[in-house]
């Protein structure tokens, strides 16, 4: 007797379940996860070639730097083109982060506190530089609604970083459109709760078969009147890198 | 016998040329042991400023920890257990102990952002070691547990760092932190005071907050960075850590205990001494040499009167001795003027300072030390460049005395 109630009970529920599935497939209700991985597959790549613009905007000053960059894995080169900075390069290996001034010939490595002030001046830290991994891999996200933004219906997720992994900000609020799979826009949290810096993408193509934001600002919560705009003017995936791209004897 | 009250009666007889050659070596002496007093004083004072701002006599840190403290790292903390906290205490000369948590900050007014050093303090434990009480110029230290309204911490920062964020006491600030996980976290909180020391790191690179709310912020426990110790007699220290060192092997054989005297920072200011110094012997070179002229002009001058002592039976070392004796004598004078004046001098140096905040900044020269500088005693340089102008001229006169002793008498006389 005892085991055939079990055995009803162990039916019921794999019947639920599978209802549970069919209807989330019919109705095209979608998991968090399956959001974030599905954002993660258009915003991430194996390997980039990009040119583009740092809008750095501080009250009435507004400067401008151009650059082109390349993006490998865990790896990343920044070479800044405009006038001013024309030569300083960013490289990323893995986990270090070096920077090579060509007026000076100094080849810095950025470690430690330096990793969280902005990249030259700009409201885009040297640590948001260095996020690589994928989202789905840090943070635990939960669907906590949709909204319509800027005329997009979005999901709206938010992220609590896993217990024991290395990552900068706590909490991510997400908004995630709901046809592209694109961040619109991303609010950063620090554990305390404090709002750090809001990112919001102002520009989406499809290139290549995929959705990718072209422009966004950052805005350095902690700053008044600050925001950086970056627009990618030209991003090509799977490009030929050269050997020796990412090695620090290419920096010099 | 004779000779000795010869060169004697000579000083005397040439008053006046003994007296210029003397205020030379008097003047050079006085000079030396005035700078030599100032740069004592800097080197004392800079010292202090570190002792007394920002280290203590002695730490208790880990040794991993020691070896890279200027990242500040939130690993390789301690926990300061009652065990340890006992054989802290428990030292000879003991005057006071203090668990501080340092942590790298970005400090926020809402409008700008500056980089500063993040310290987590327990009001009562830190005053025992470091006492900032008559440095606050506005406001005040906070108290144990204090929080302000809606849970904000308060905290206490130095004047030059908010002259430079334009905030006073009841503005909030914002410390952006990465906590032990490497993540943000930030700290609220309402400035409760505003110091104003002699050391320009606390002045303007310092955030004072409680203790616990840095690590409940920074995510690490119960732990801190370092137990700060303050002894009745700083020169006690490097012995108390030797003793204490051995003791906390027992505890934990991971910690070690530091002196005042082993700080980078110290050991910097004392390599800048040391250039100072060079520029002392450079400066006591200068004036050897000006006692070296003054008295080979004094010795041609009197050739004649060598010829004269040589004719009339006098032995070349005899004219030697008595030239060299005379020279001395004028050593010996200088030196004991330039010491009367330098005991003066080095007086006034300790008692009213020299105040140089109005003249030049002196912190990008590595010396922290702002406001008033204050000269010390010390009586071994005063032995020394005593000793120093005495031998100068003893030596300096040898050579002349011999040129013009050897001399035929004749062409001495009438050297024409």
């Amino acid at each position: 007797m005892k085991k055939k109630t079990v055995g009803l009970t162990a039916s019921i529920i794999l019947i639920l379940i599978l209802i549970a599935g069919i209807f989330s497939v019919a109705y095209g209700a979608l998991t968090a996860e399956e959001i974030i991985r599905r954002r993660d597959d258009n915003e991430y790549y194996d390997s980039a070639r990009a040119e583009a613009e740092l809008v750095i905007i501080n009250r009435n000053r507004r400067i401008v730097k151009t650059m082109t960059s390349y993006g490998q894995g865990d790896n990343g080169l920044v070479v800044f083109t405009n006038p001013r900075d024309r030569g300083t390069k960013f490289l990323k290996r893995g986990d270090d982060l070096w920077m090579f001034f060509p007026d000076a010939e100094d080849l810095v490595k950025i470690s430690g506190h330096m990793l969280n002030q902005g990249i030259m001046g700009s409201d885009f830290s040297y640590q948001d530089m260095m996020e690589a991994d994928k989202l789905i891999d840090l943070y635990q996200f939960e669907l906590v609604g949709e909204e319509e933004l800027d005329g997009r219906p979005c999901y709206v997720l938010e992220g609590t970083a896993f217990e024991g992994k290395e990552v900068s900000y706590y909490r991510r609020k997400s908004w995630i459109d709901k046809e592209r799979f694109v961040g619109l826009k991303e609010e950063l949290y620090a554990r305390s709760g404090r709002l750090l810096k809001v990112m919001t993408v102002t520009k989406v193509q499809e290139i290549e078969g995929r959705w990718y934001p072209l422009a966004s600002v950052m805005e350095d919560k902690l700053r008044k009147d600050t925001r950086t705009e970056f627009i990618i003017k030209n991003i090509e995936f799977n490009p030929e890198i050269p050997e020796g791209t990412f090695t620090l004897e290419n920096l010099r | 016998m004779f000779l000795t009250k010869l060169a004697l009666k000579n000083l005397a007889r040439h008053r006046n040329r003994t007296l210029i050659t003397a205020s030379i070596i008097a003047f050079a002496v006085f000079f030396y042991l005035l700078l030599d007093s100032l740069i004592g004083g800097m080197t004392e004072m800079s010292y202090e400023m570190i002792i007394n701002y920002e280290a203590g006599h002695l730490q208790v840190v880990t040794e991993e920890y020691w070896a890279e403290e200027e990242k500040l790292p939130l690993k390789n903390l301690i926990t300061p257990e009652p065990e340890l906290m006992t054989a802290v205490k428990n030292v000879p000369g003991y005057l006071g102990s203090s668990a501080e948590l340092n942590f790298q900050a970005m400090v926020s007014n809402g409008v700008n952002e500056l980089p500063v050093i993040g310290r987590g303090i327990n009001p009562p434990d830190f005053a025992g070691v470091i006492n900032l009480t008559d440095y606050f110029v506005e406001g005040e230290m906070f108290r144990v547990g204090e929080r302000r309204a809606f849970g904000v911490s308060p905290a206490v920062i130095g004047k030059r760092l908010a002259d430079l964020l334009k905030v006073q006491p009841g503005d909030y600030l914002t410390l952006l932190v990465k906590d032990r996980h490497e993540t943000f976290n930030t700290i609220e909180a309402e400035i409760t005071g505003v110091i104003h020391t002699g050391n320009p790191l606390v002045n303007e690179g310092l955030v004072y907050v409680p203790l616990d709310v840095a690590q409940e912020a920074l995510a690490v426990g119960d732990r801190v960075s370092k137990v700060l110790m303050k002894l009745e007699n700083k020169n006690r220290a490097p012995g108390v850590a030797k003793e204490l060192a051995e003791q906390l092997q027992t505890i934990n054989p991971r910690l070690a205990v530091y002196s005042w005297d082993q700080l980078e920072a110290v050991t910097v200011a004392g390599a800048k001494q040391m250039g100072n110094r060079l520029i002392m012997v450079i400066i006591l070179l200068i004036a050897a040499i000006a006692i070296i002229n003054t008295v080979i002009l004094a010795a041609l001058e009197r050739m004649e009167e060598i010829g004269m002592m040589k004719a009339m039976g006098f032995q070349t070392k005899e004219v030697i001795y008595t030239f060299v004796l005379e020279s001395t004598g004028i050593g010996v004078l200088g030196g004991i003027l330039g010491v009367l004046l330098g005991l003066a001098g080095v007086g006034v140096f300790t008692v009213v300072g020299l105040d140089f905040s109005g003249i030049i900044d002196m912190a990008p020269y590595g010396i922290p030390v702002v406001g008033k500088i204050y000269g010390v005693w010390n009586p071994l340089s005063f032995v020394t460049v005593f000793a120093f102008g005495v031998i100068v001229s003893l030596f300096s006169s040898i050579l002349p005395a011999y040129w013009a002793a050897d001399k035929d008498p004749i062409k001495a006389i009438y050297p024409k």
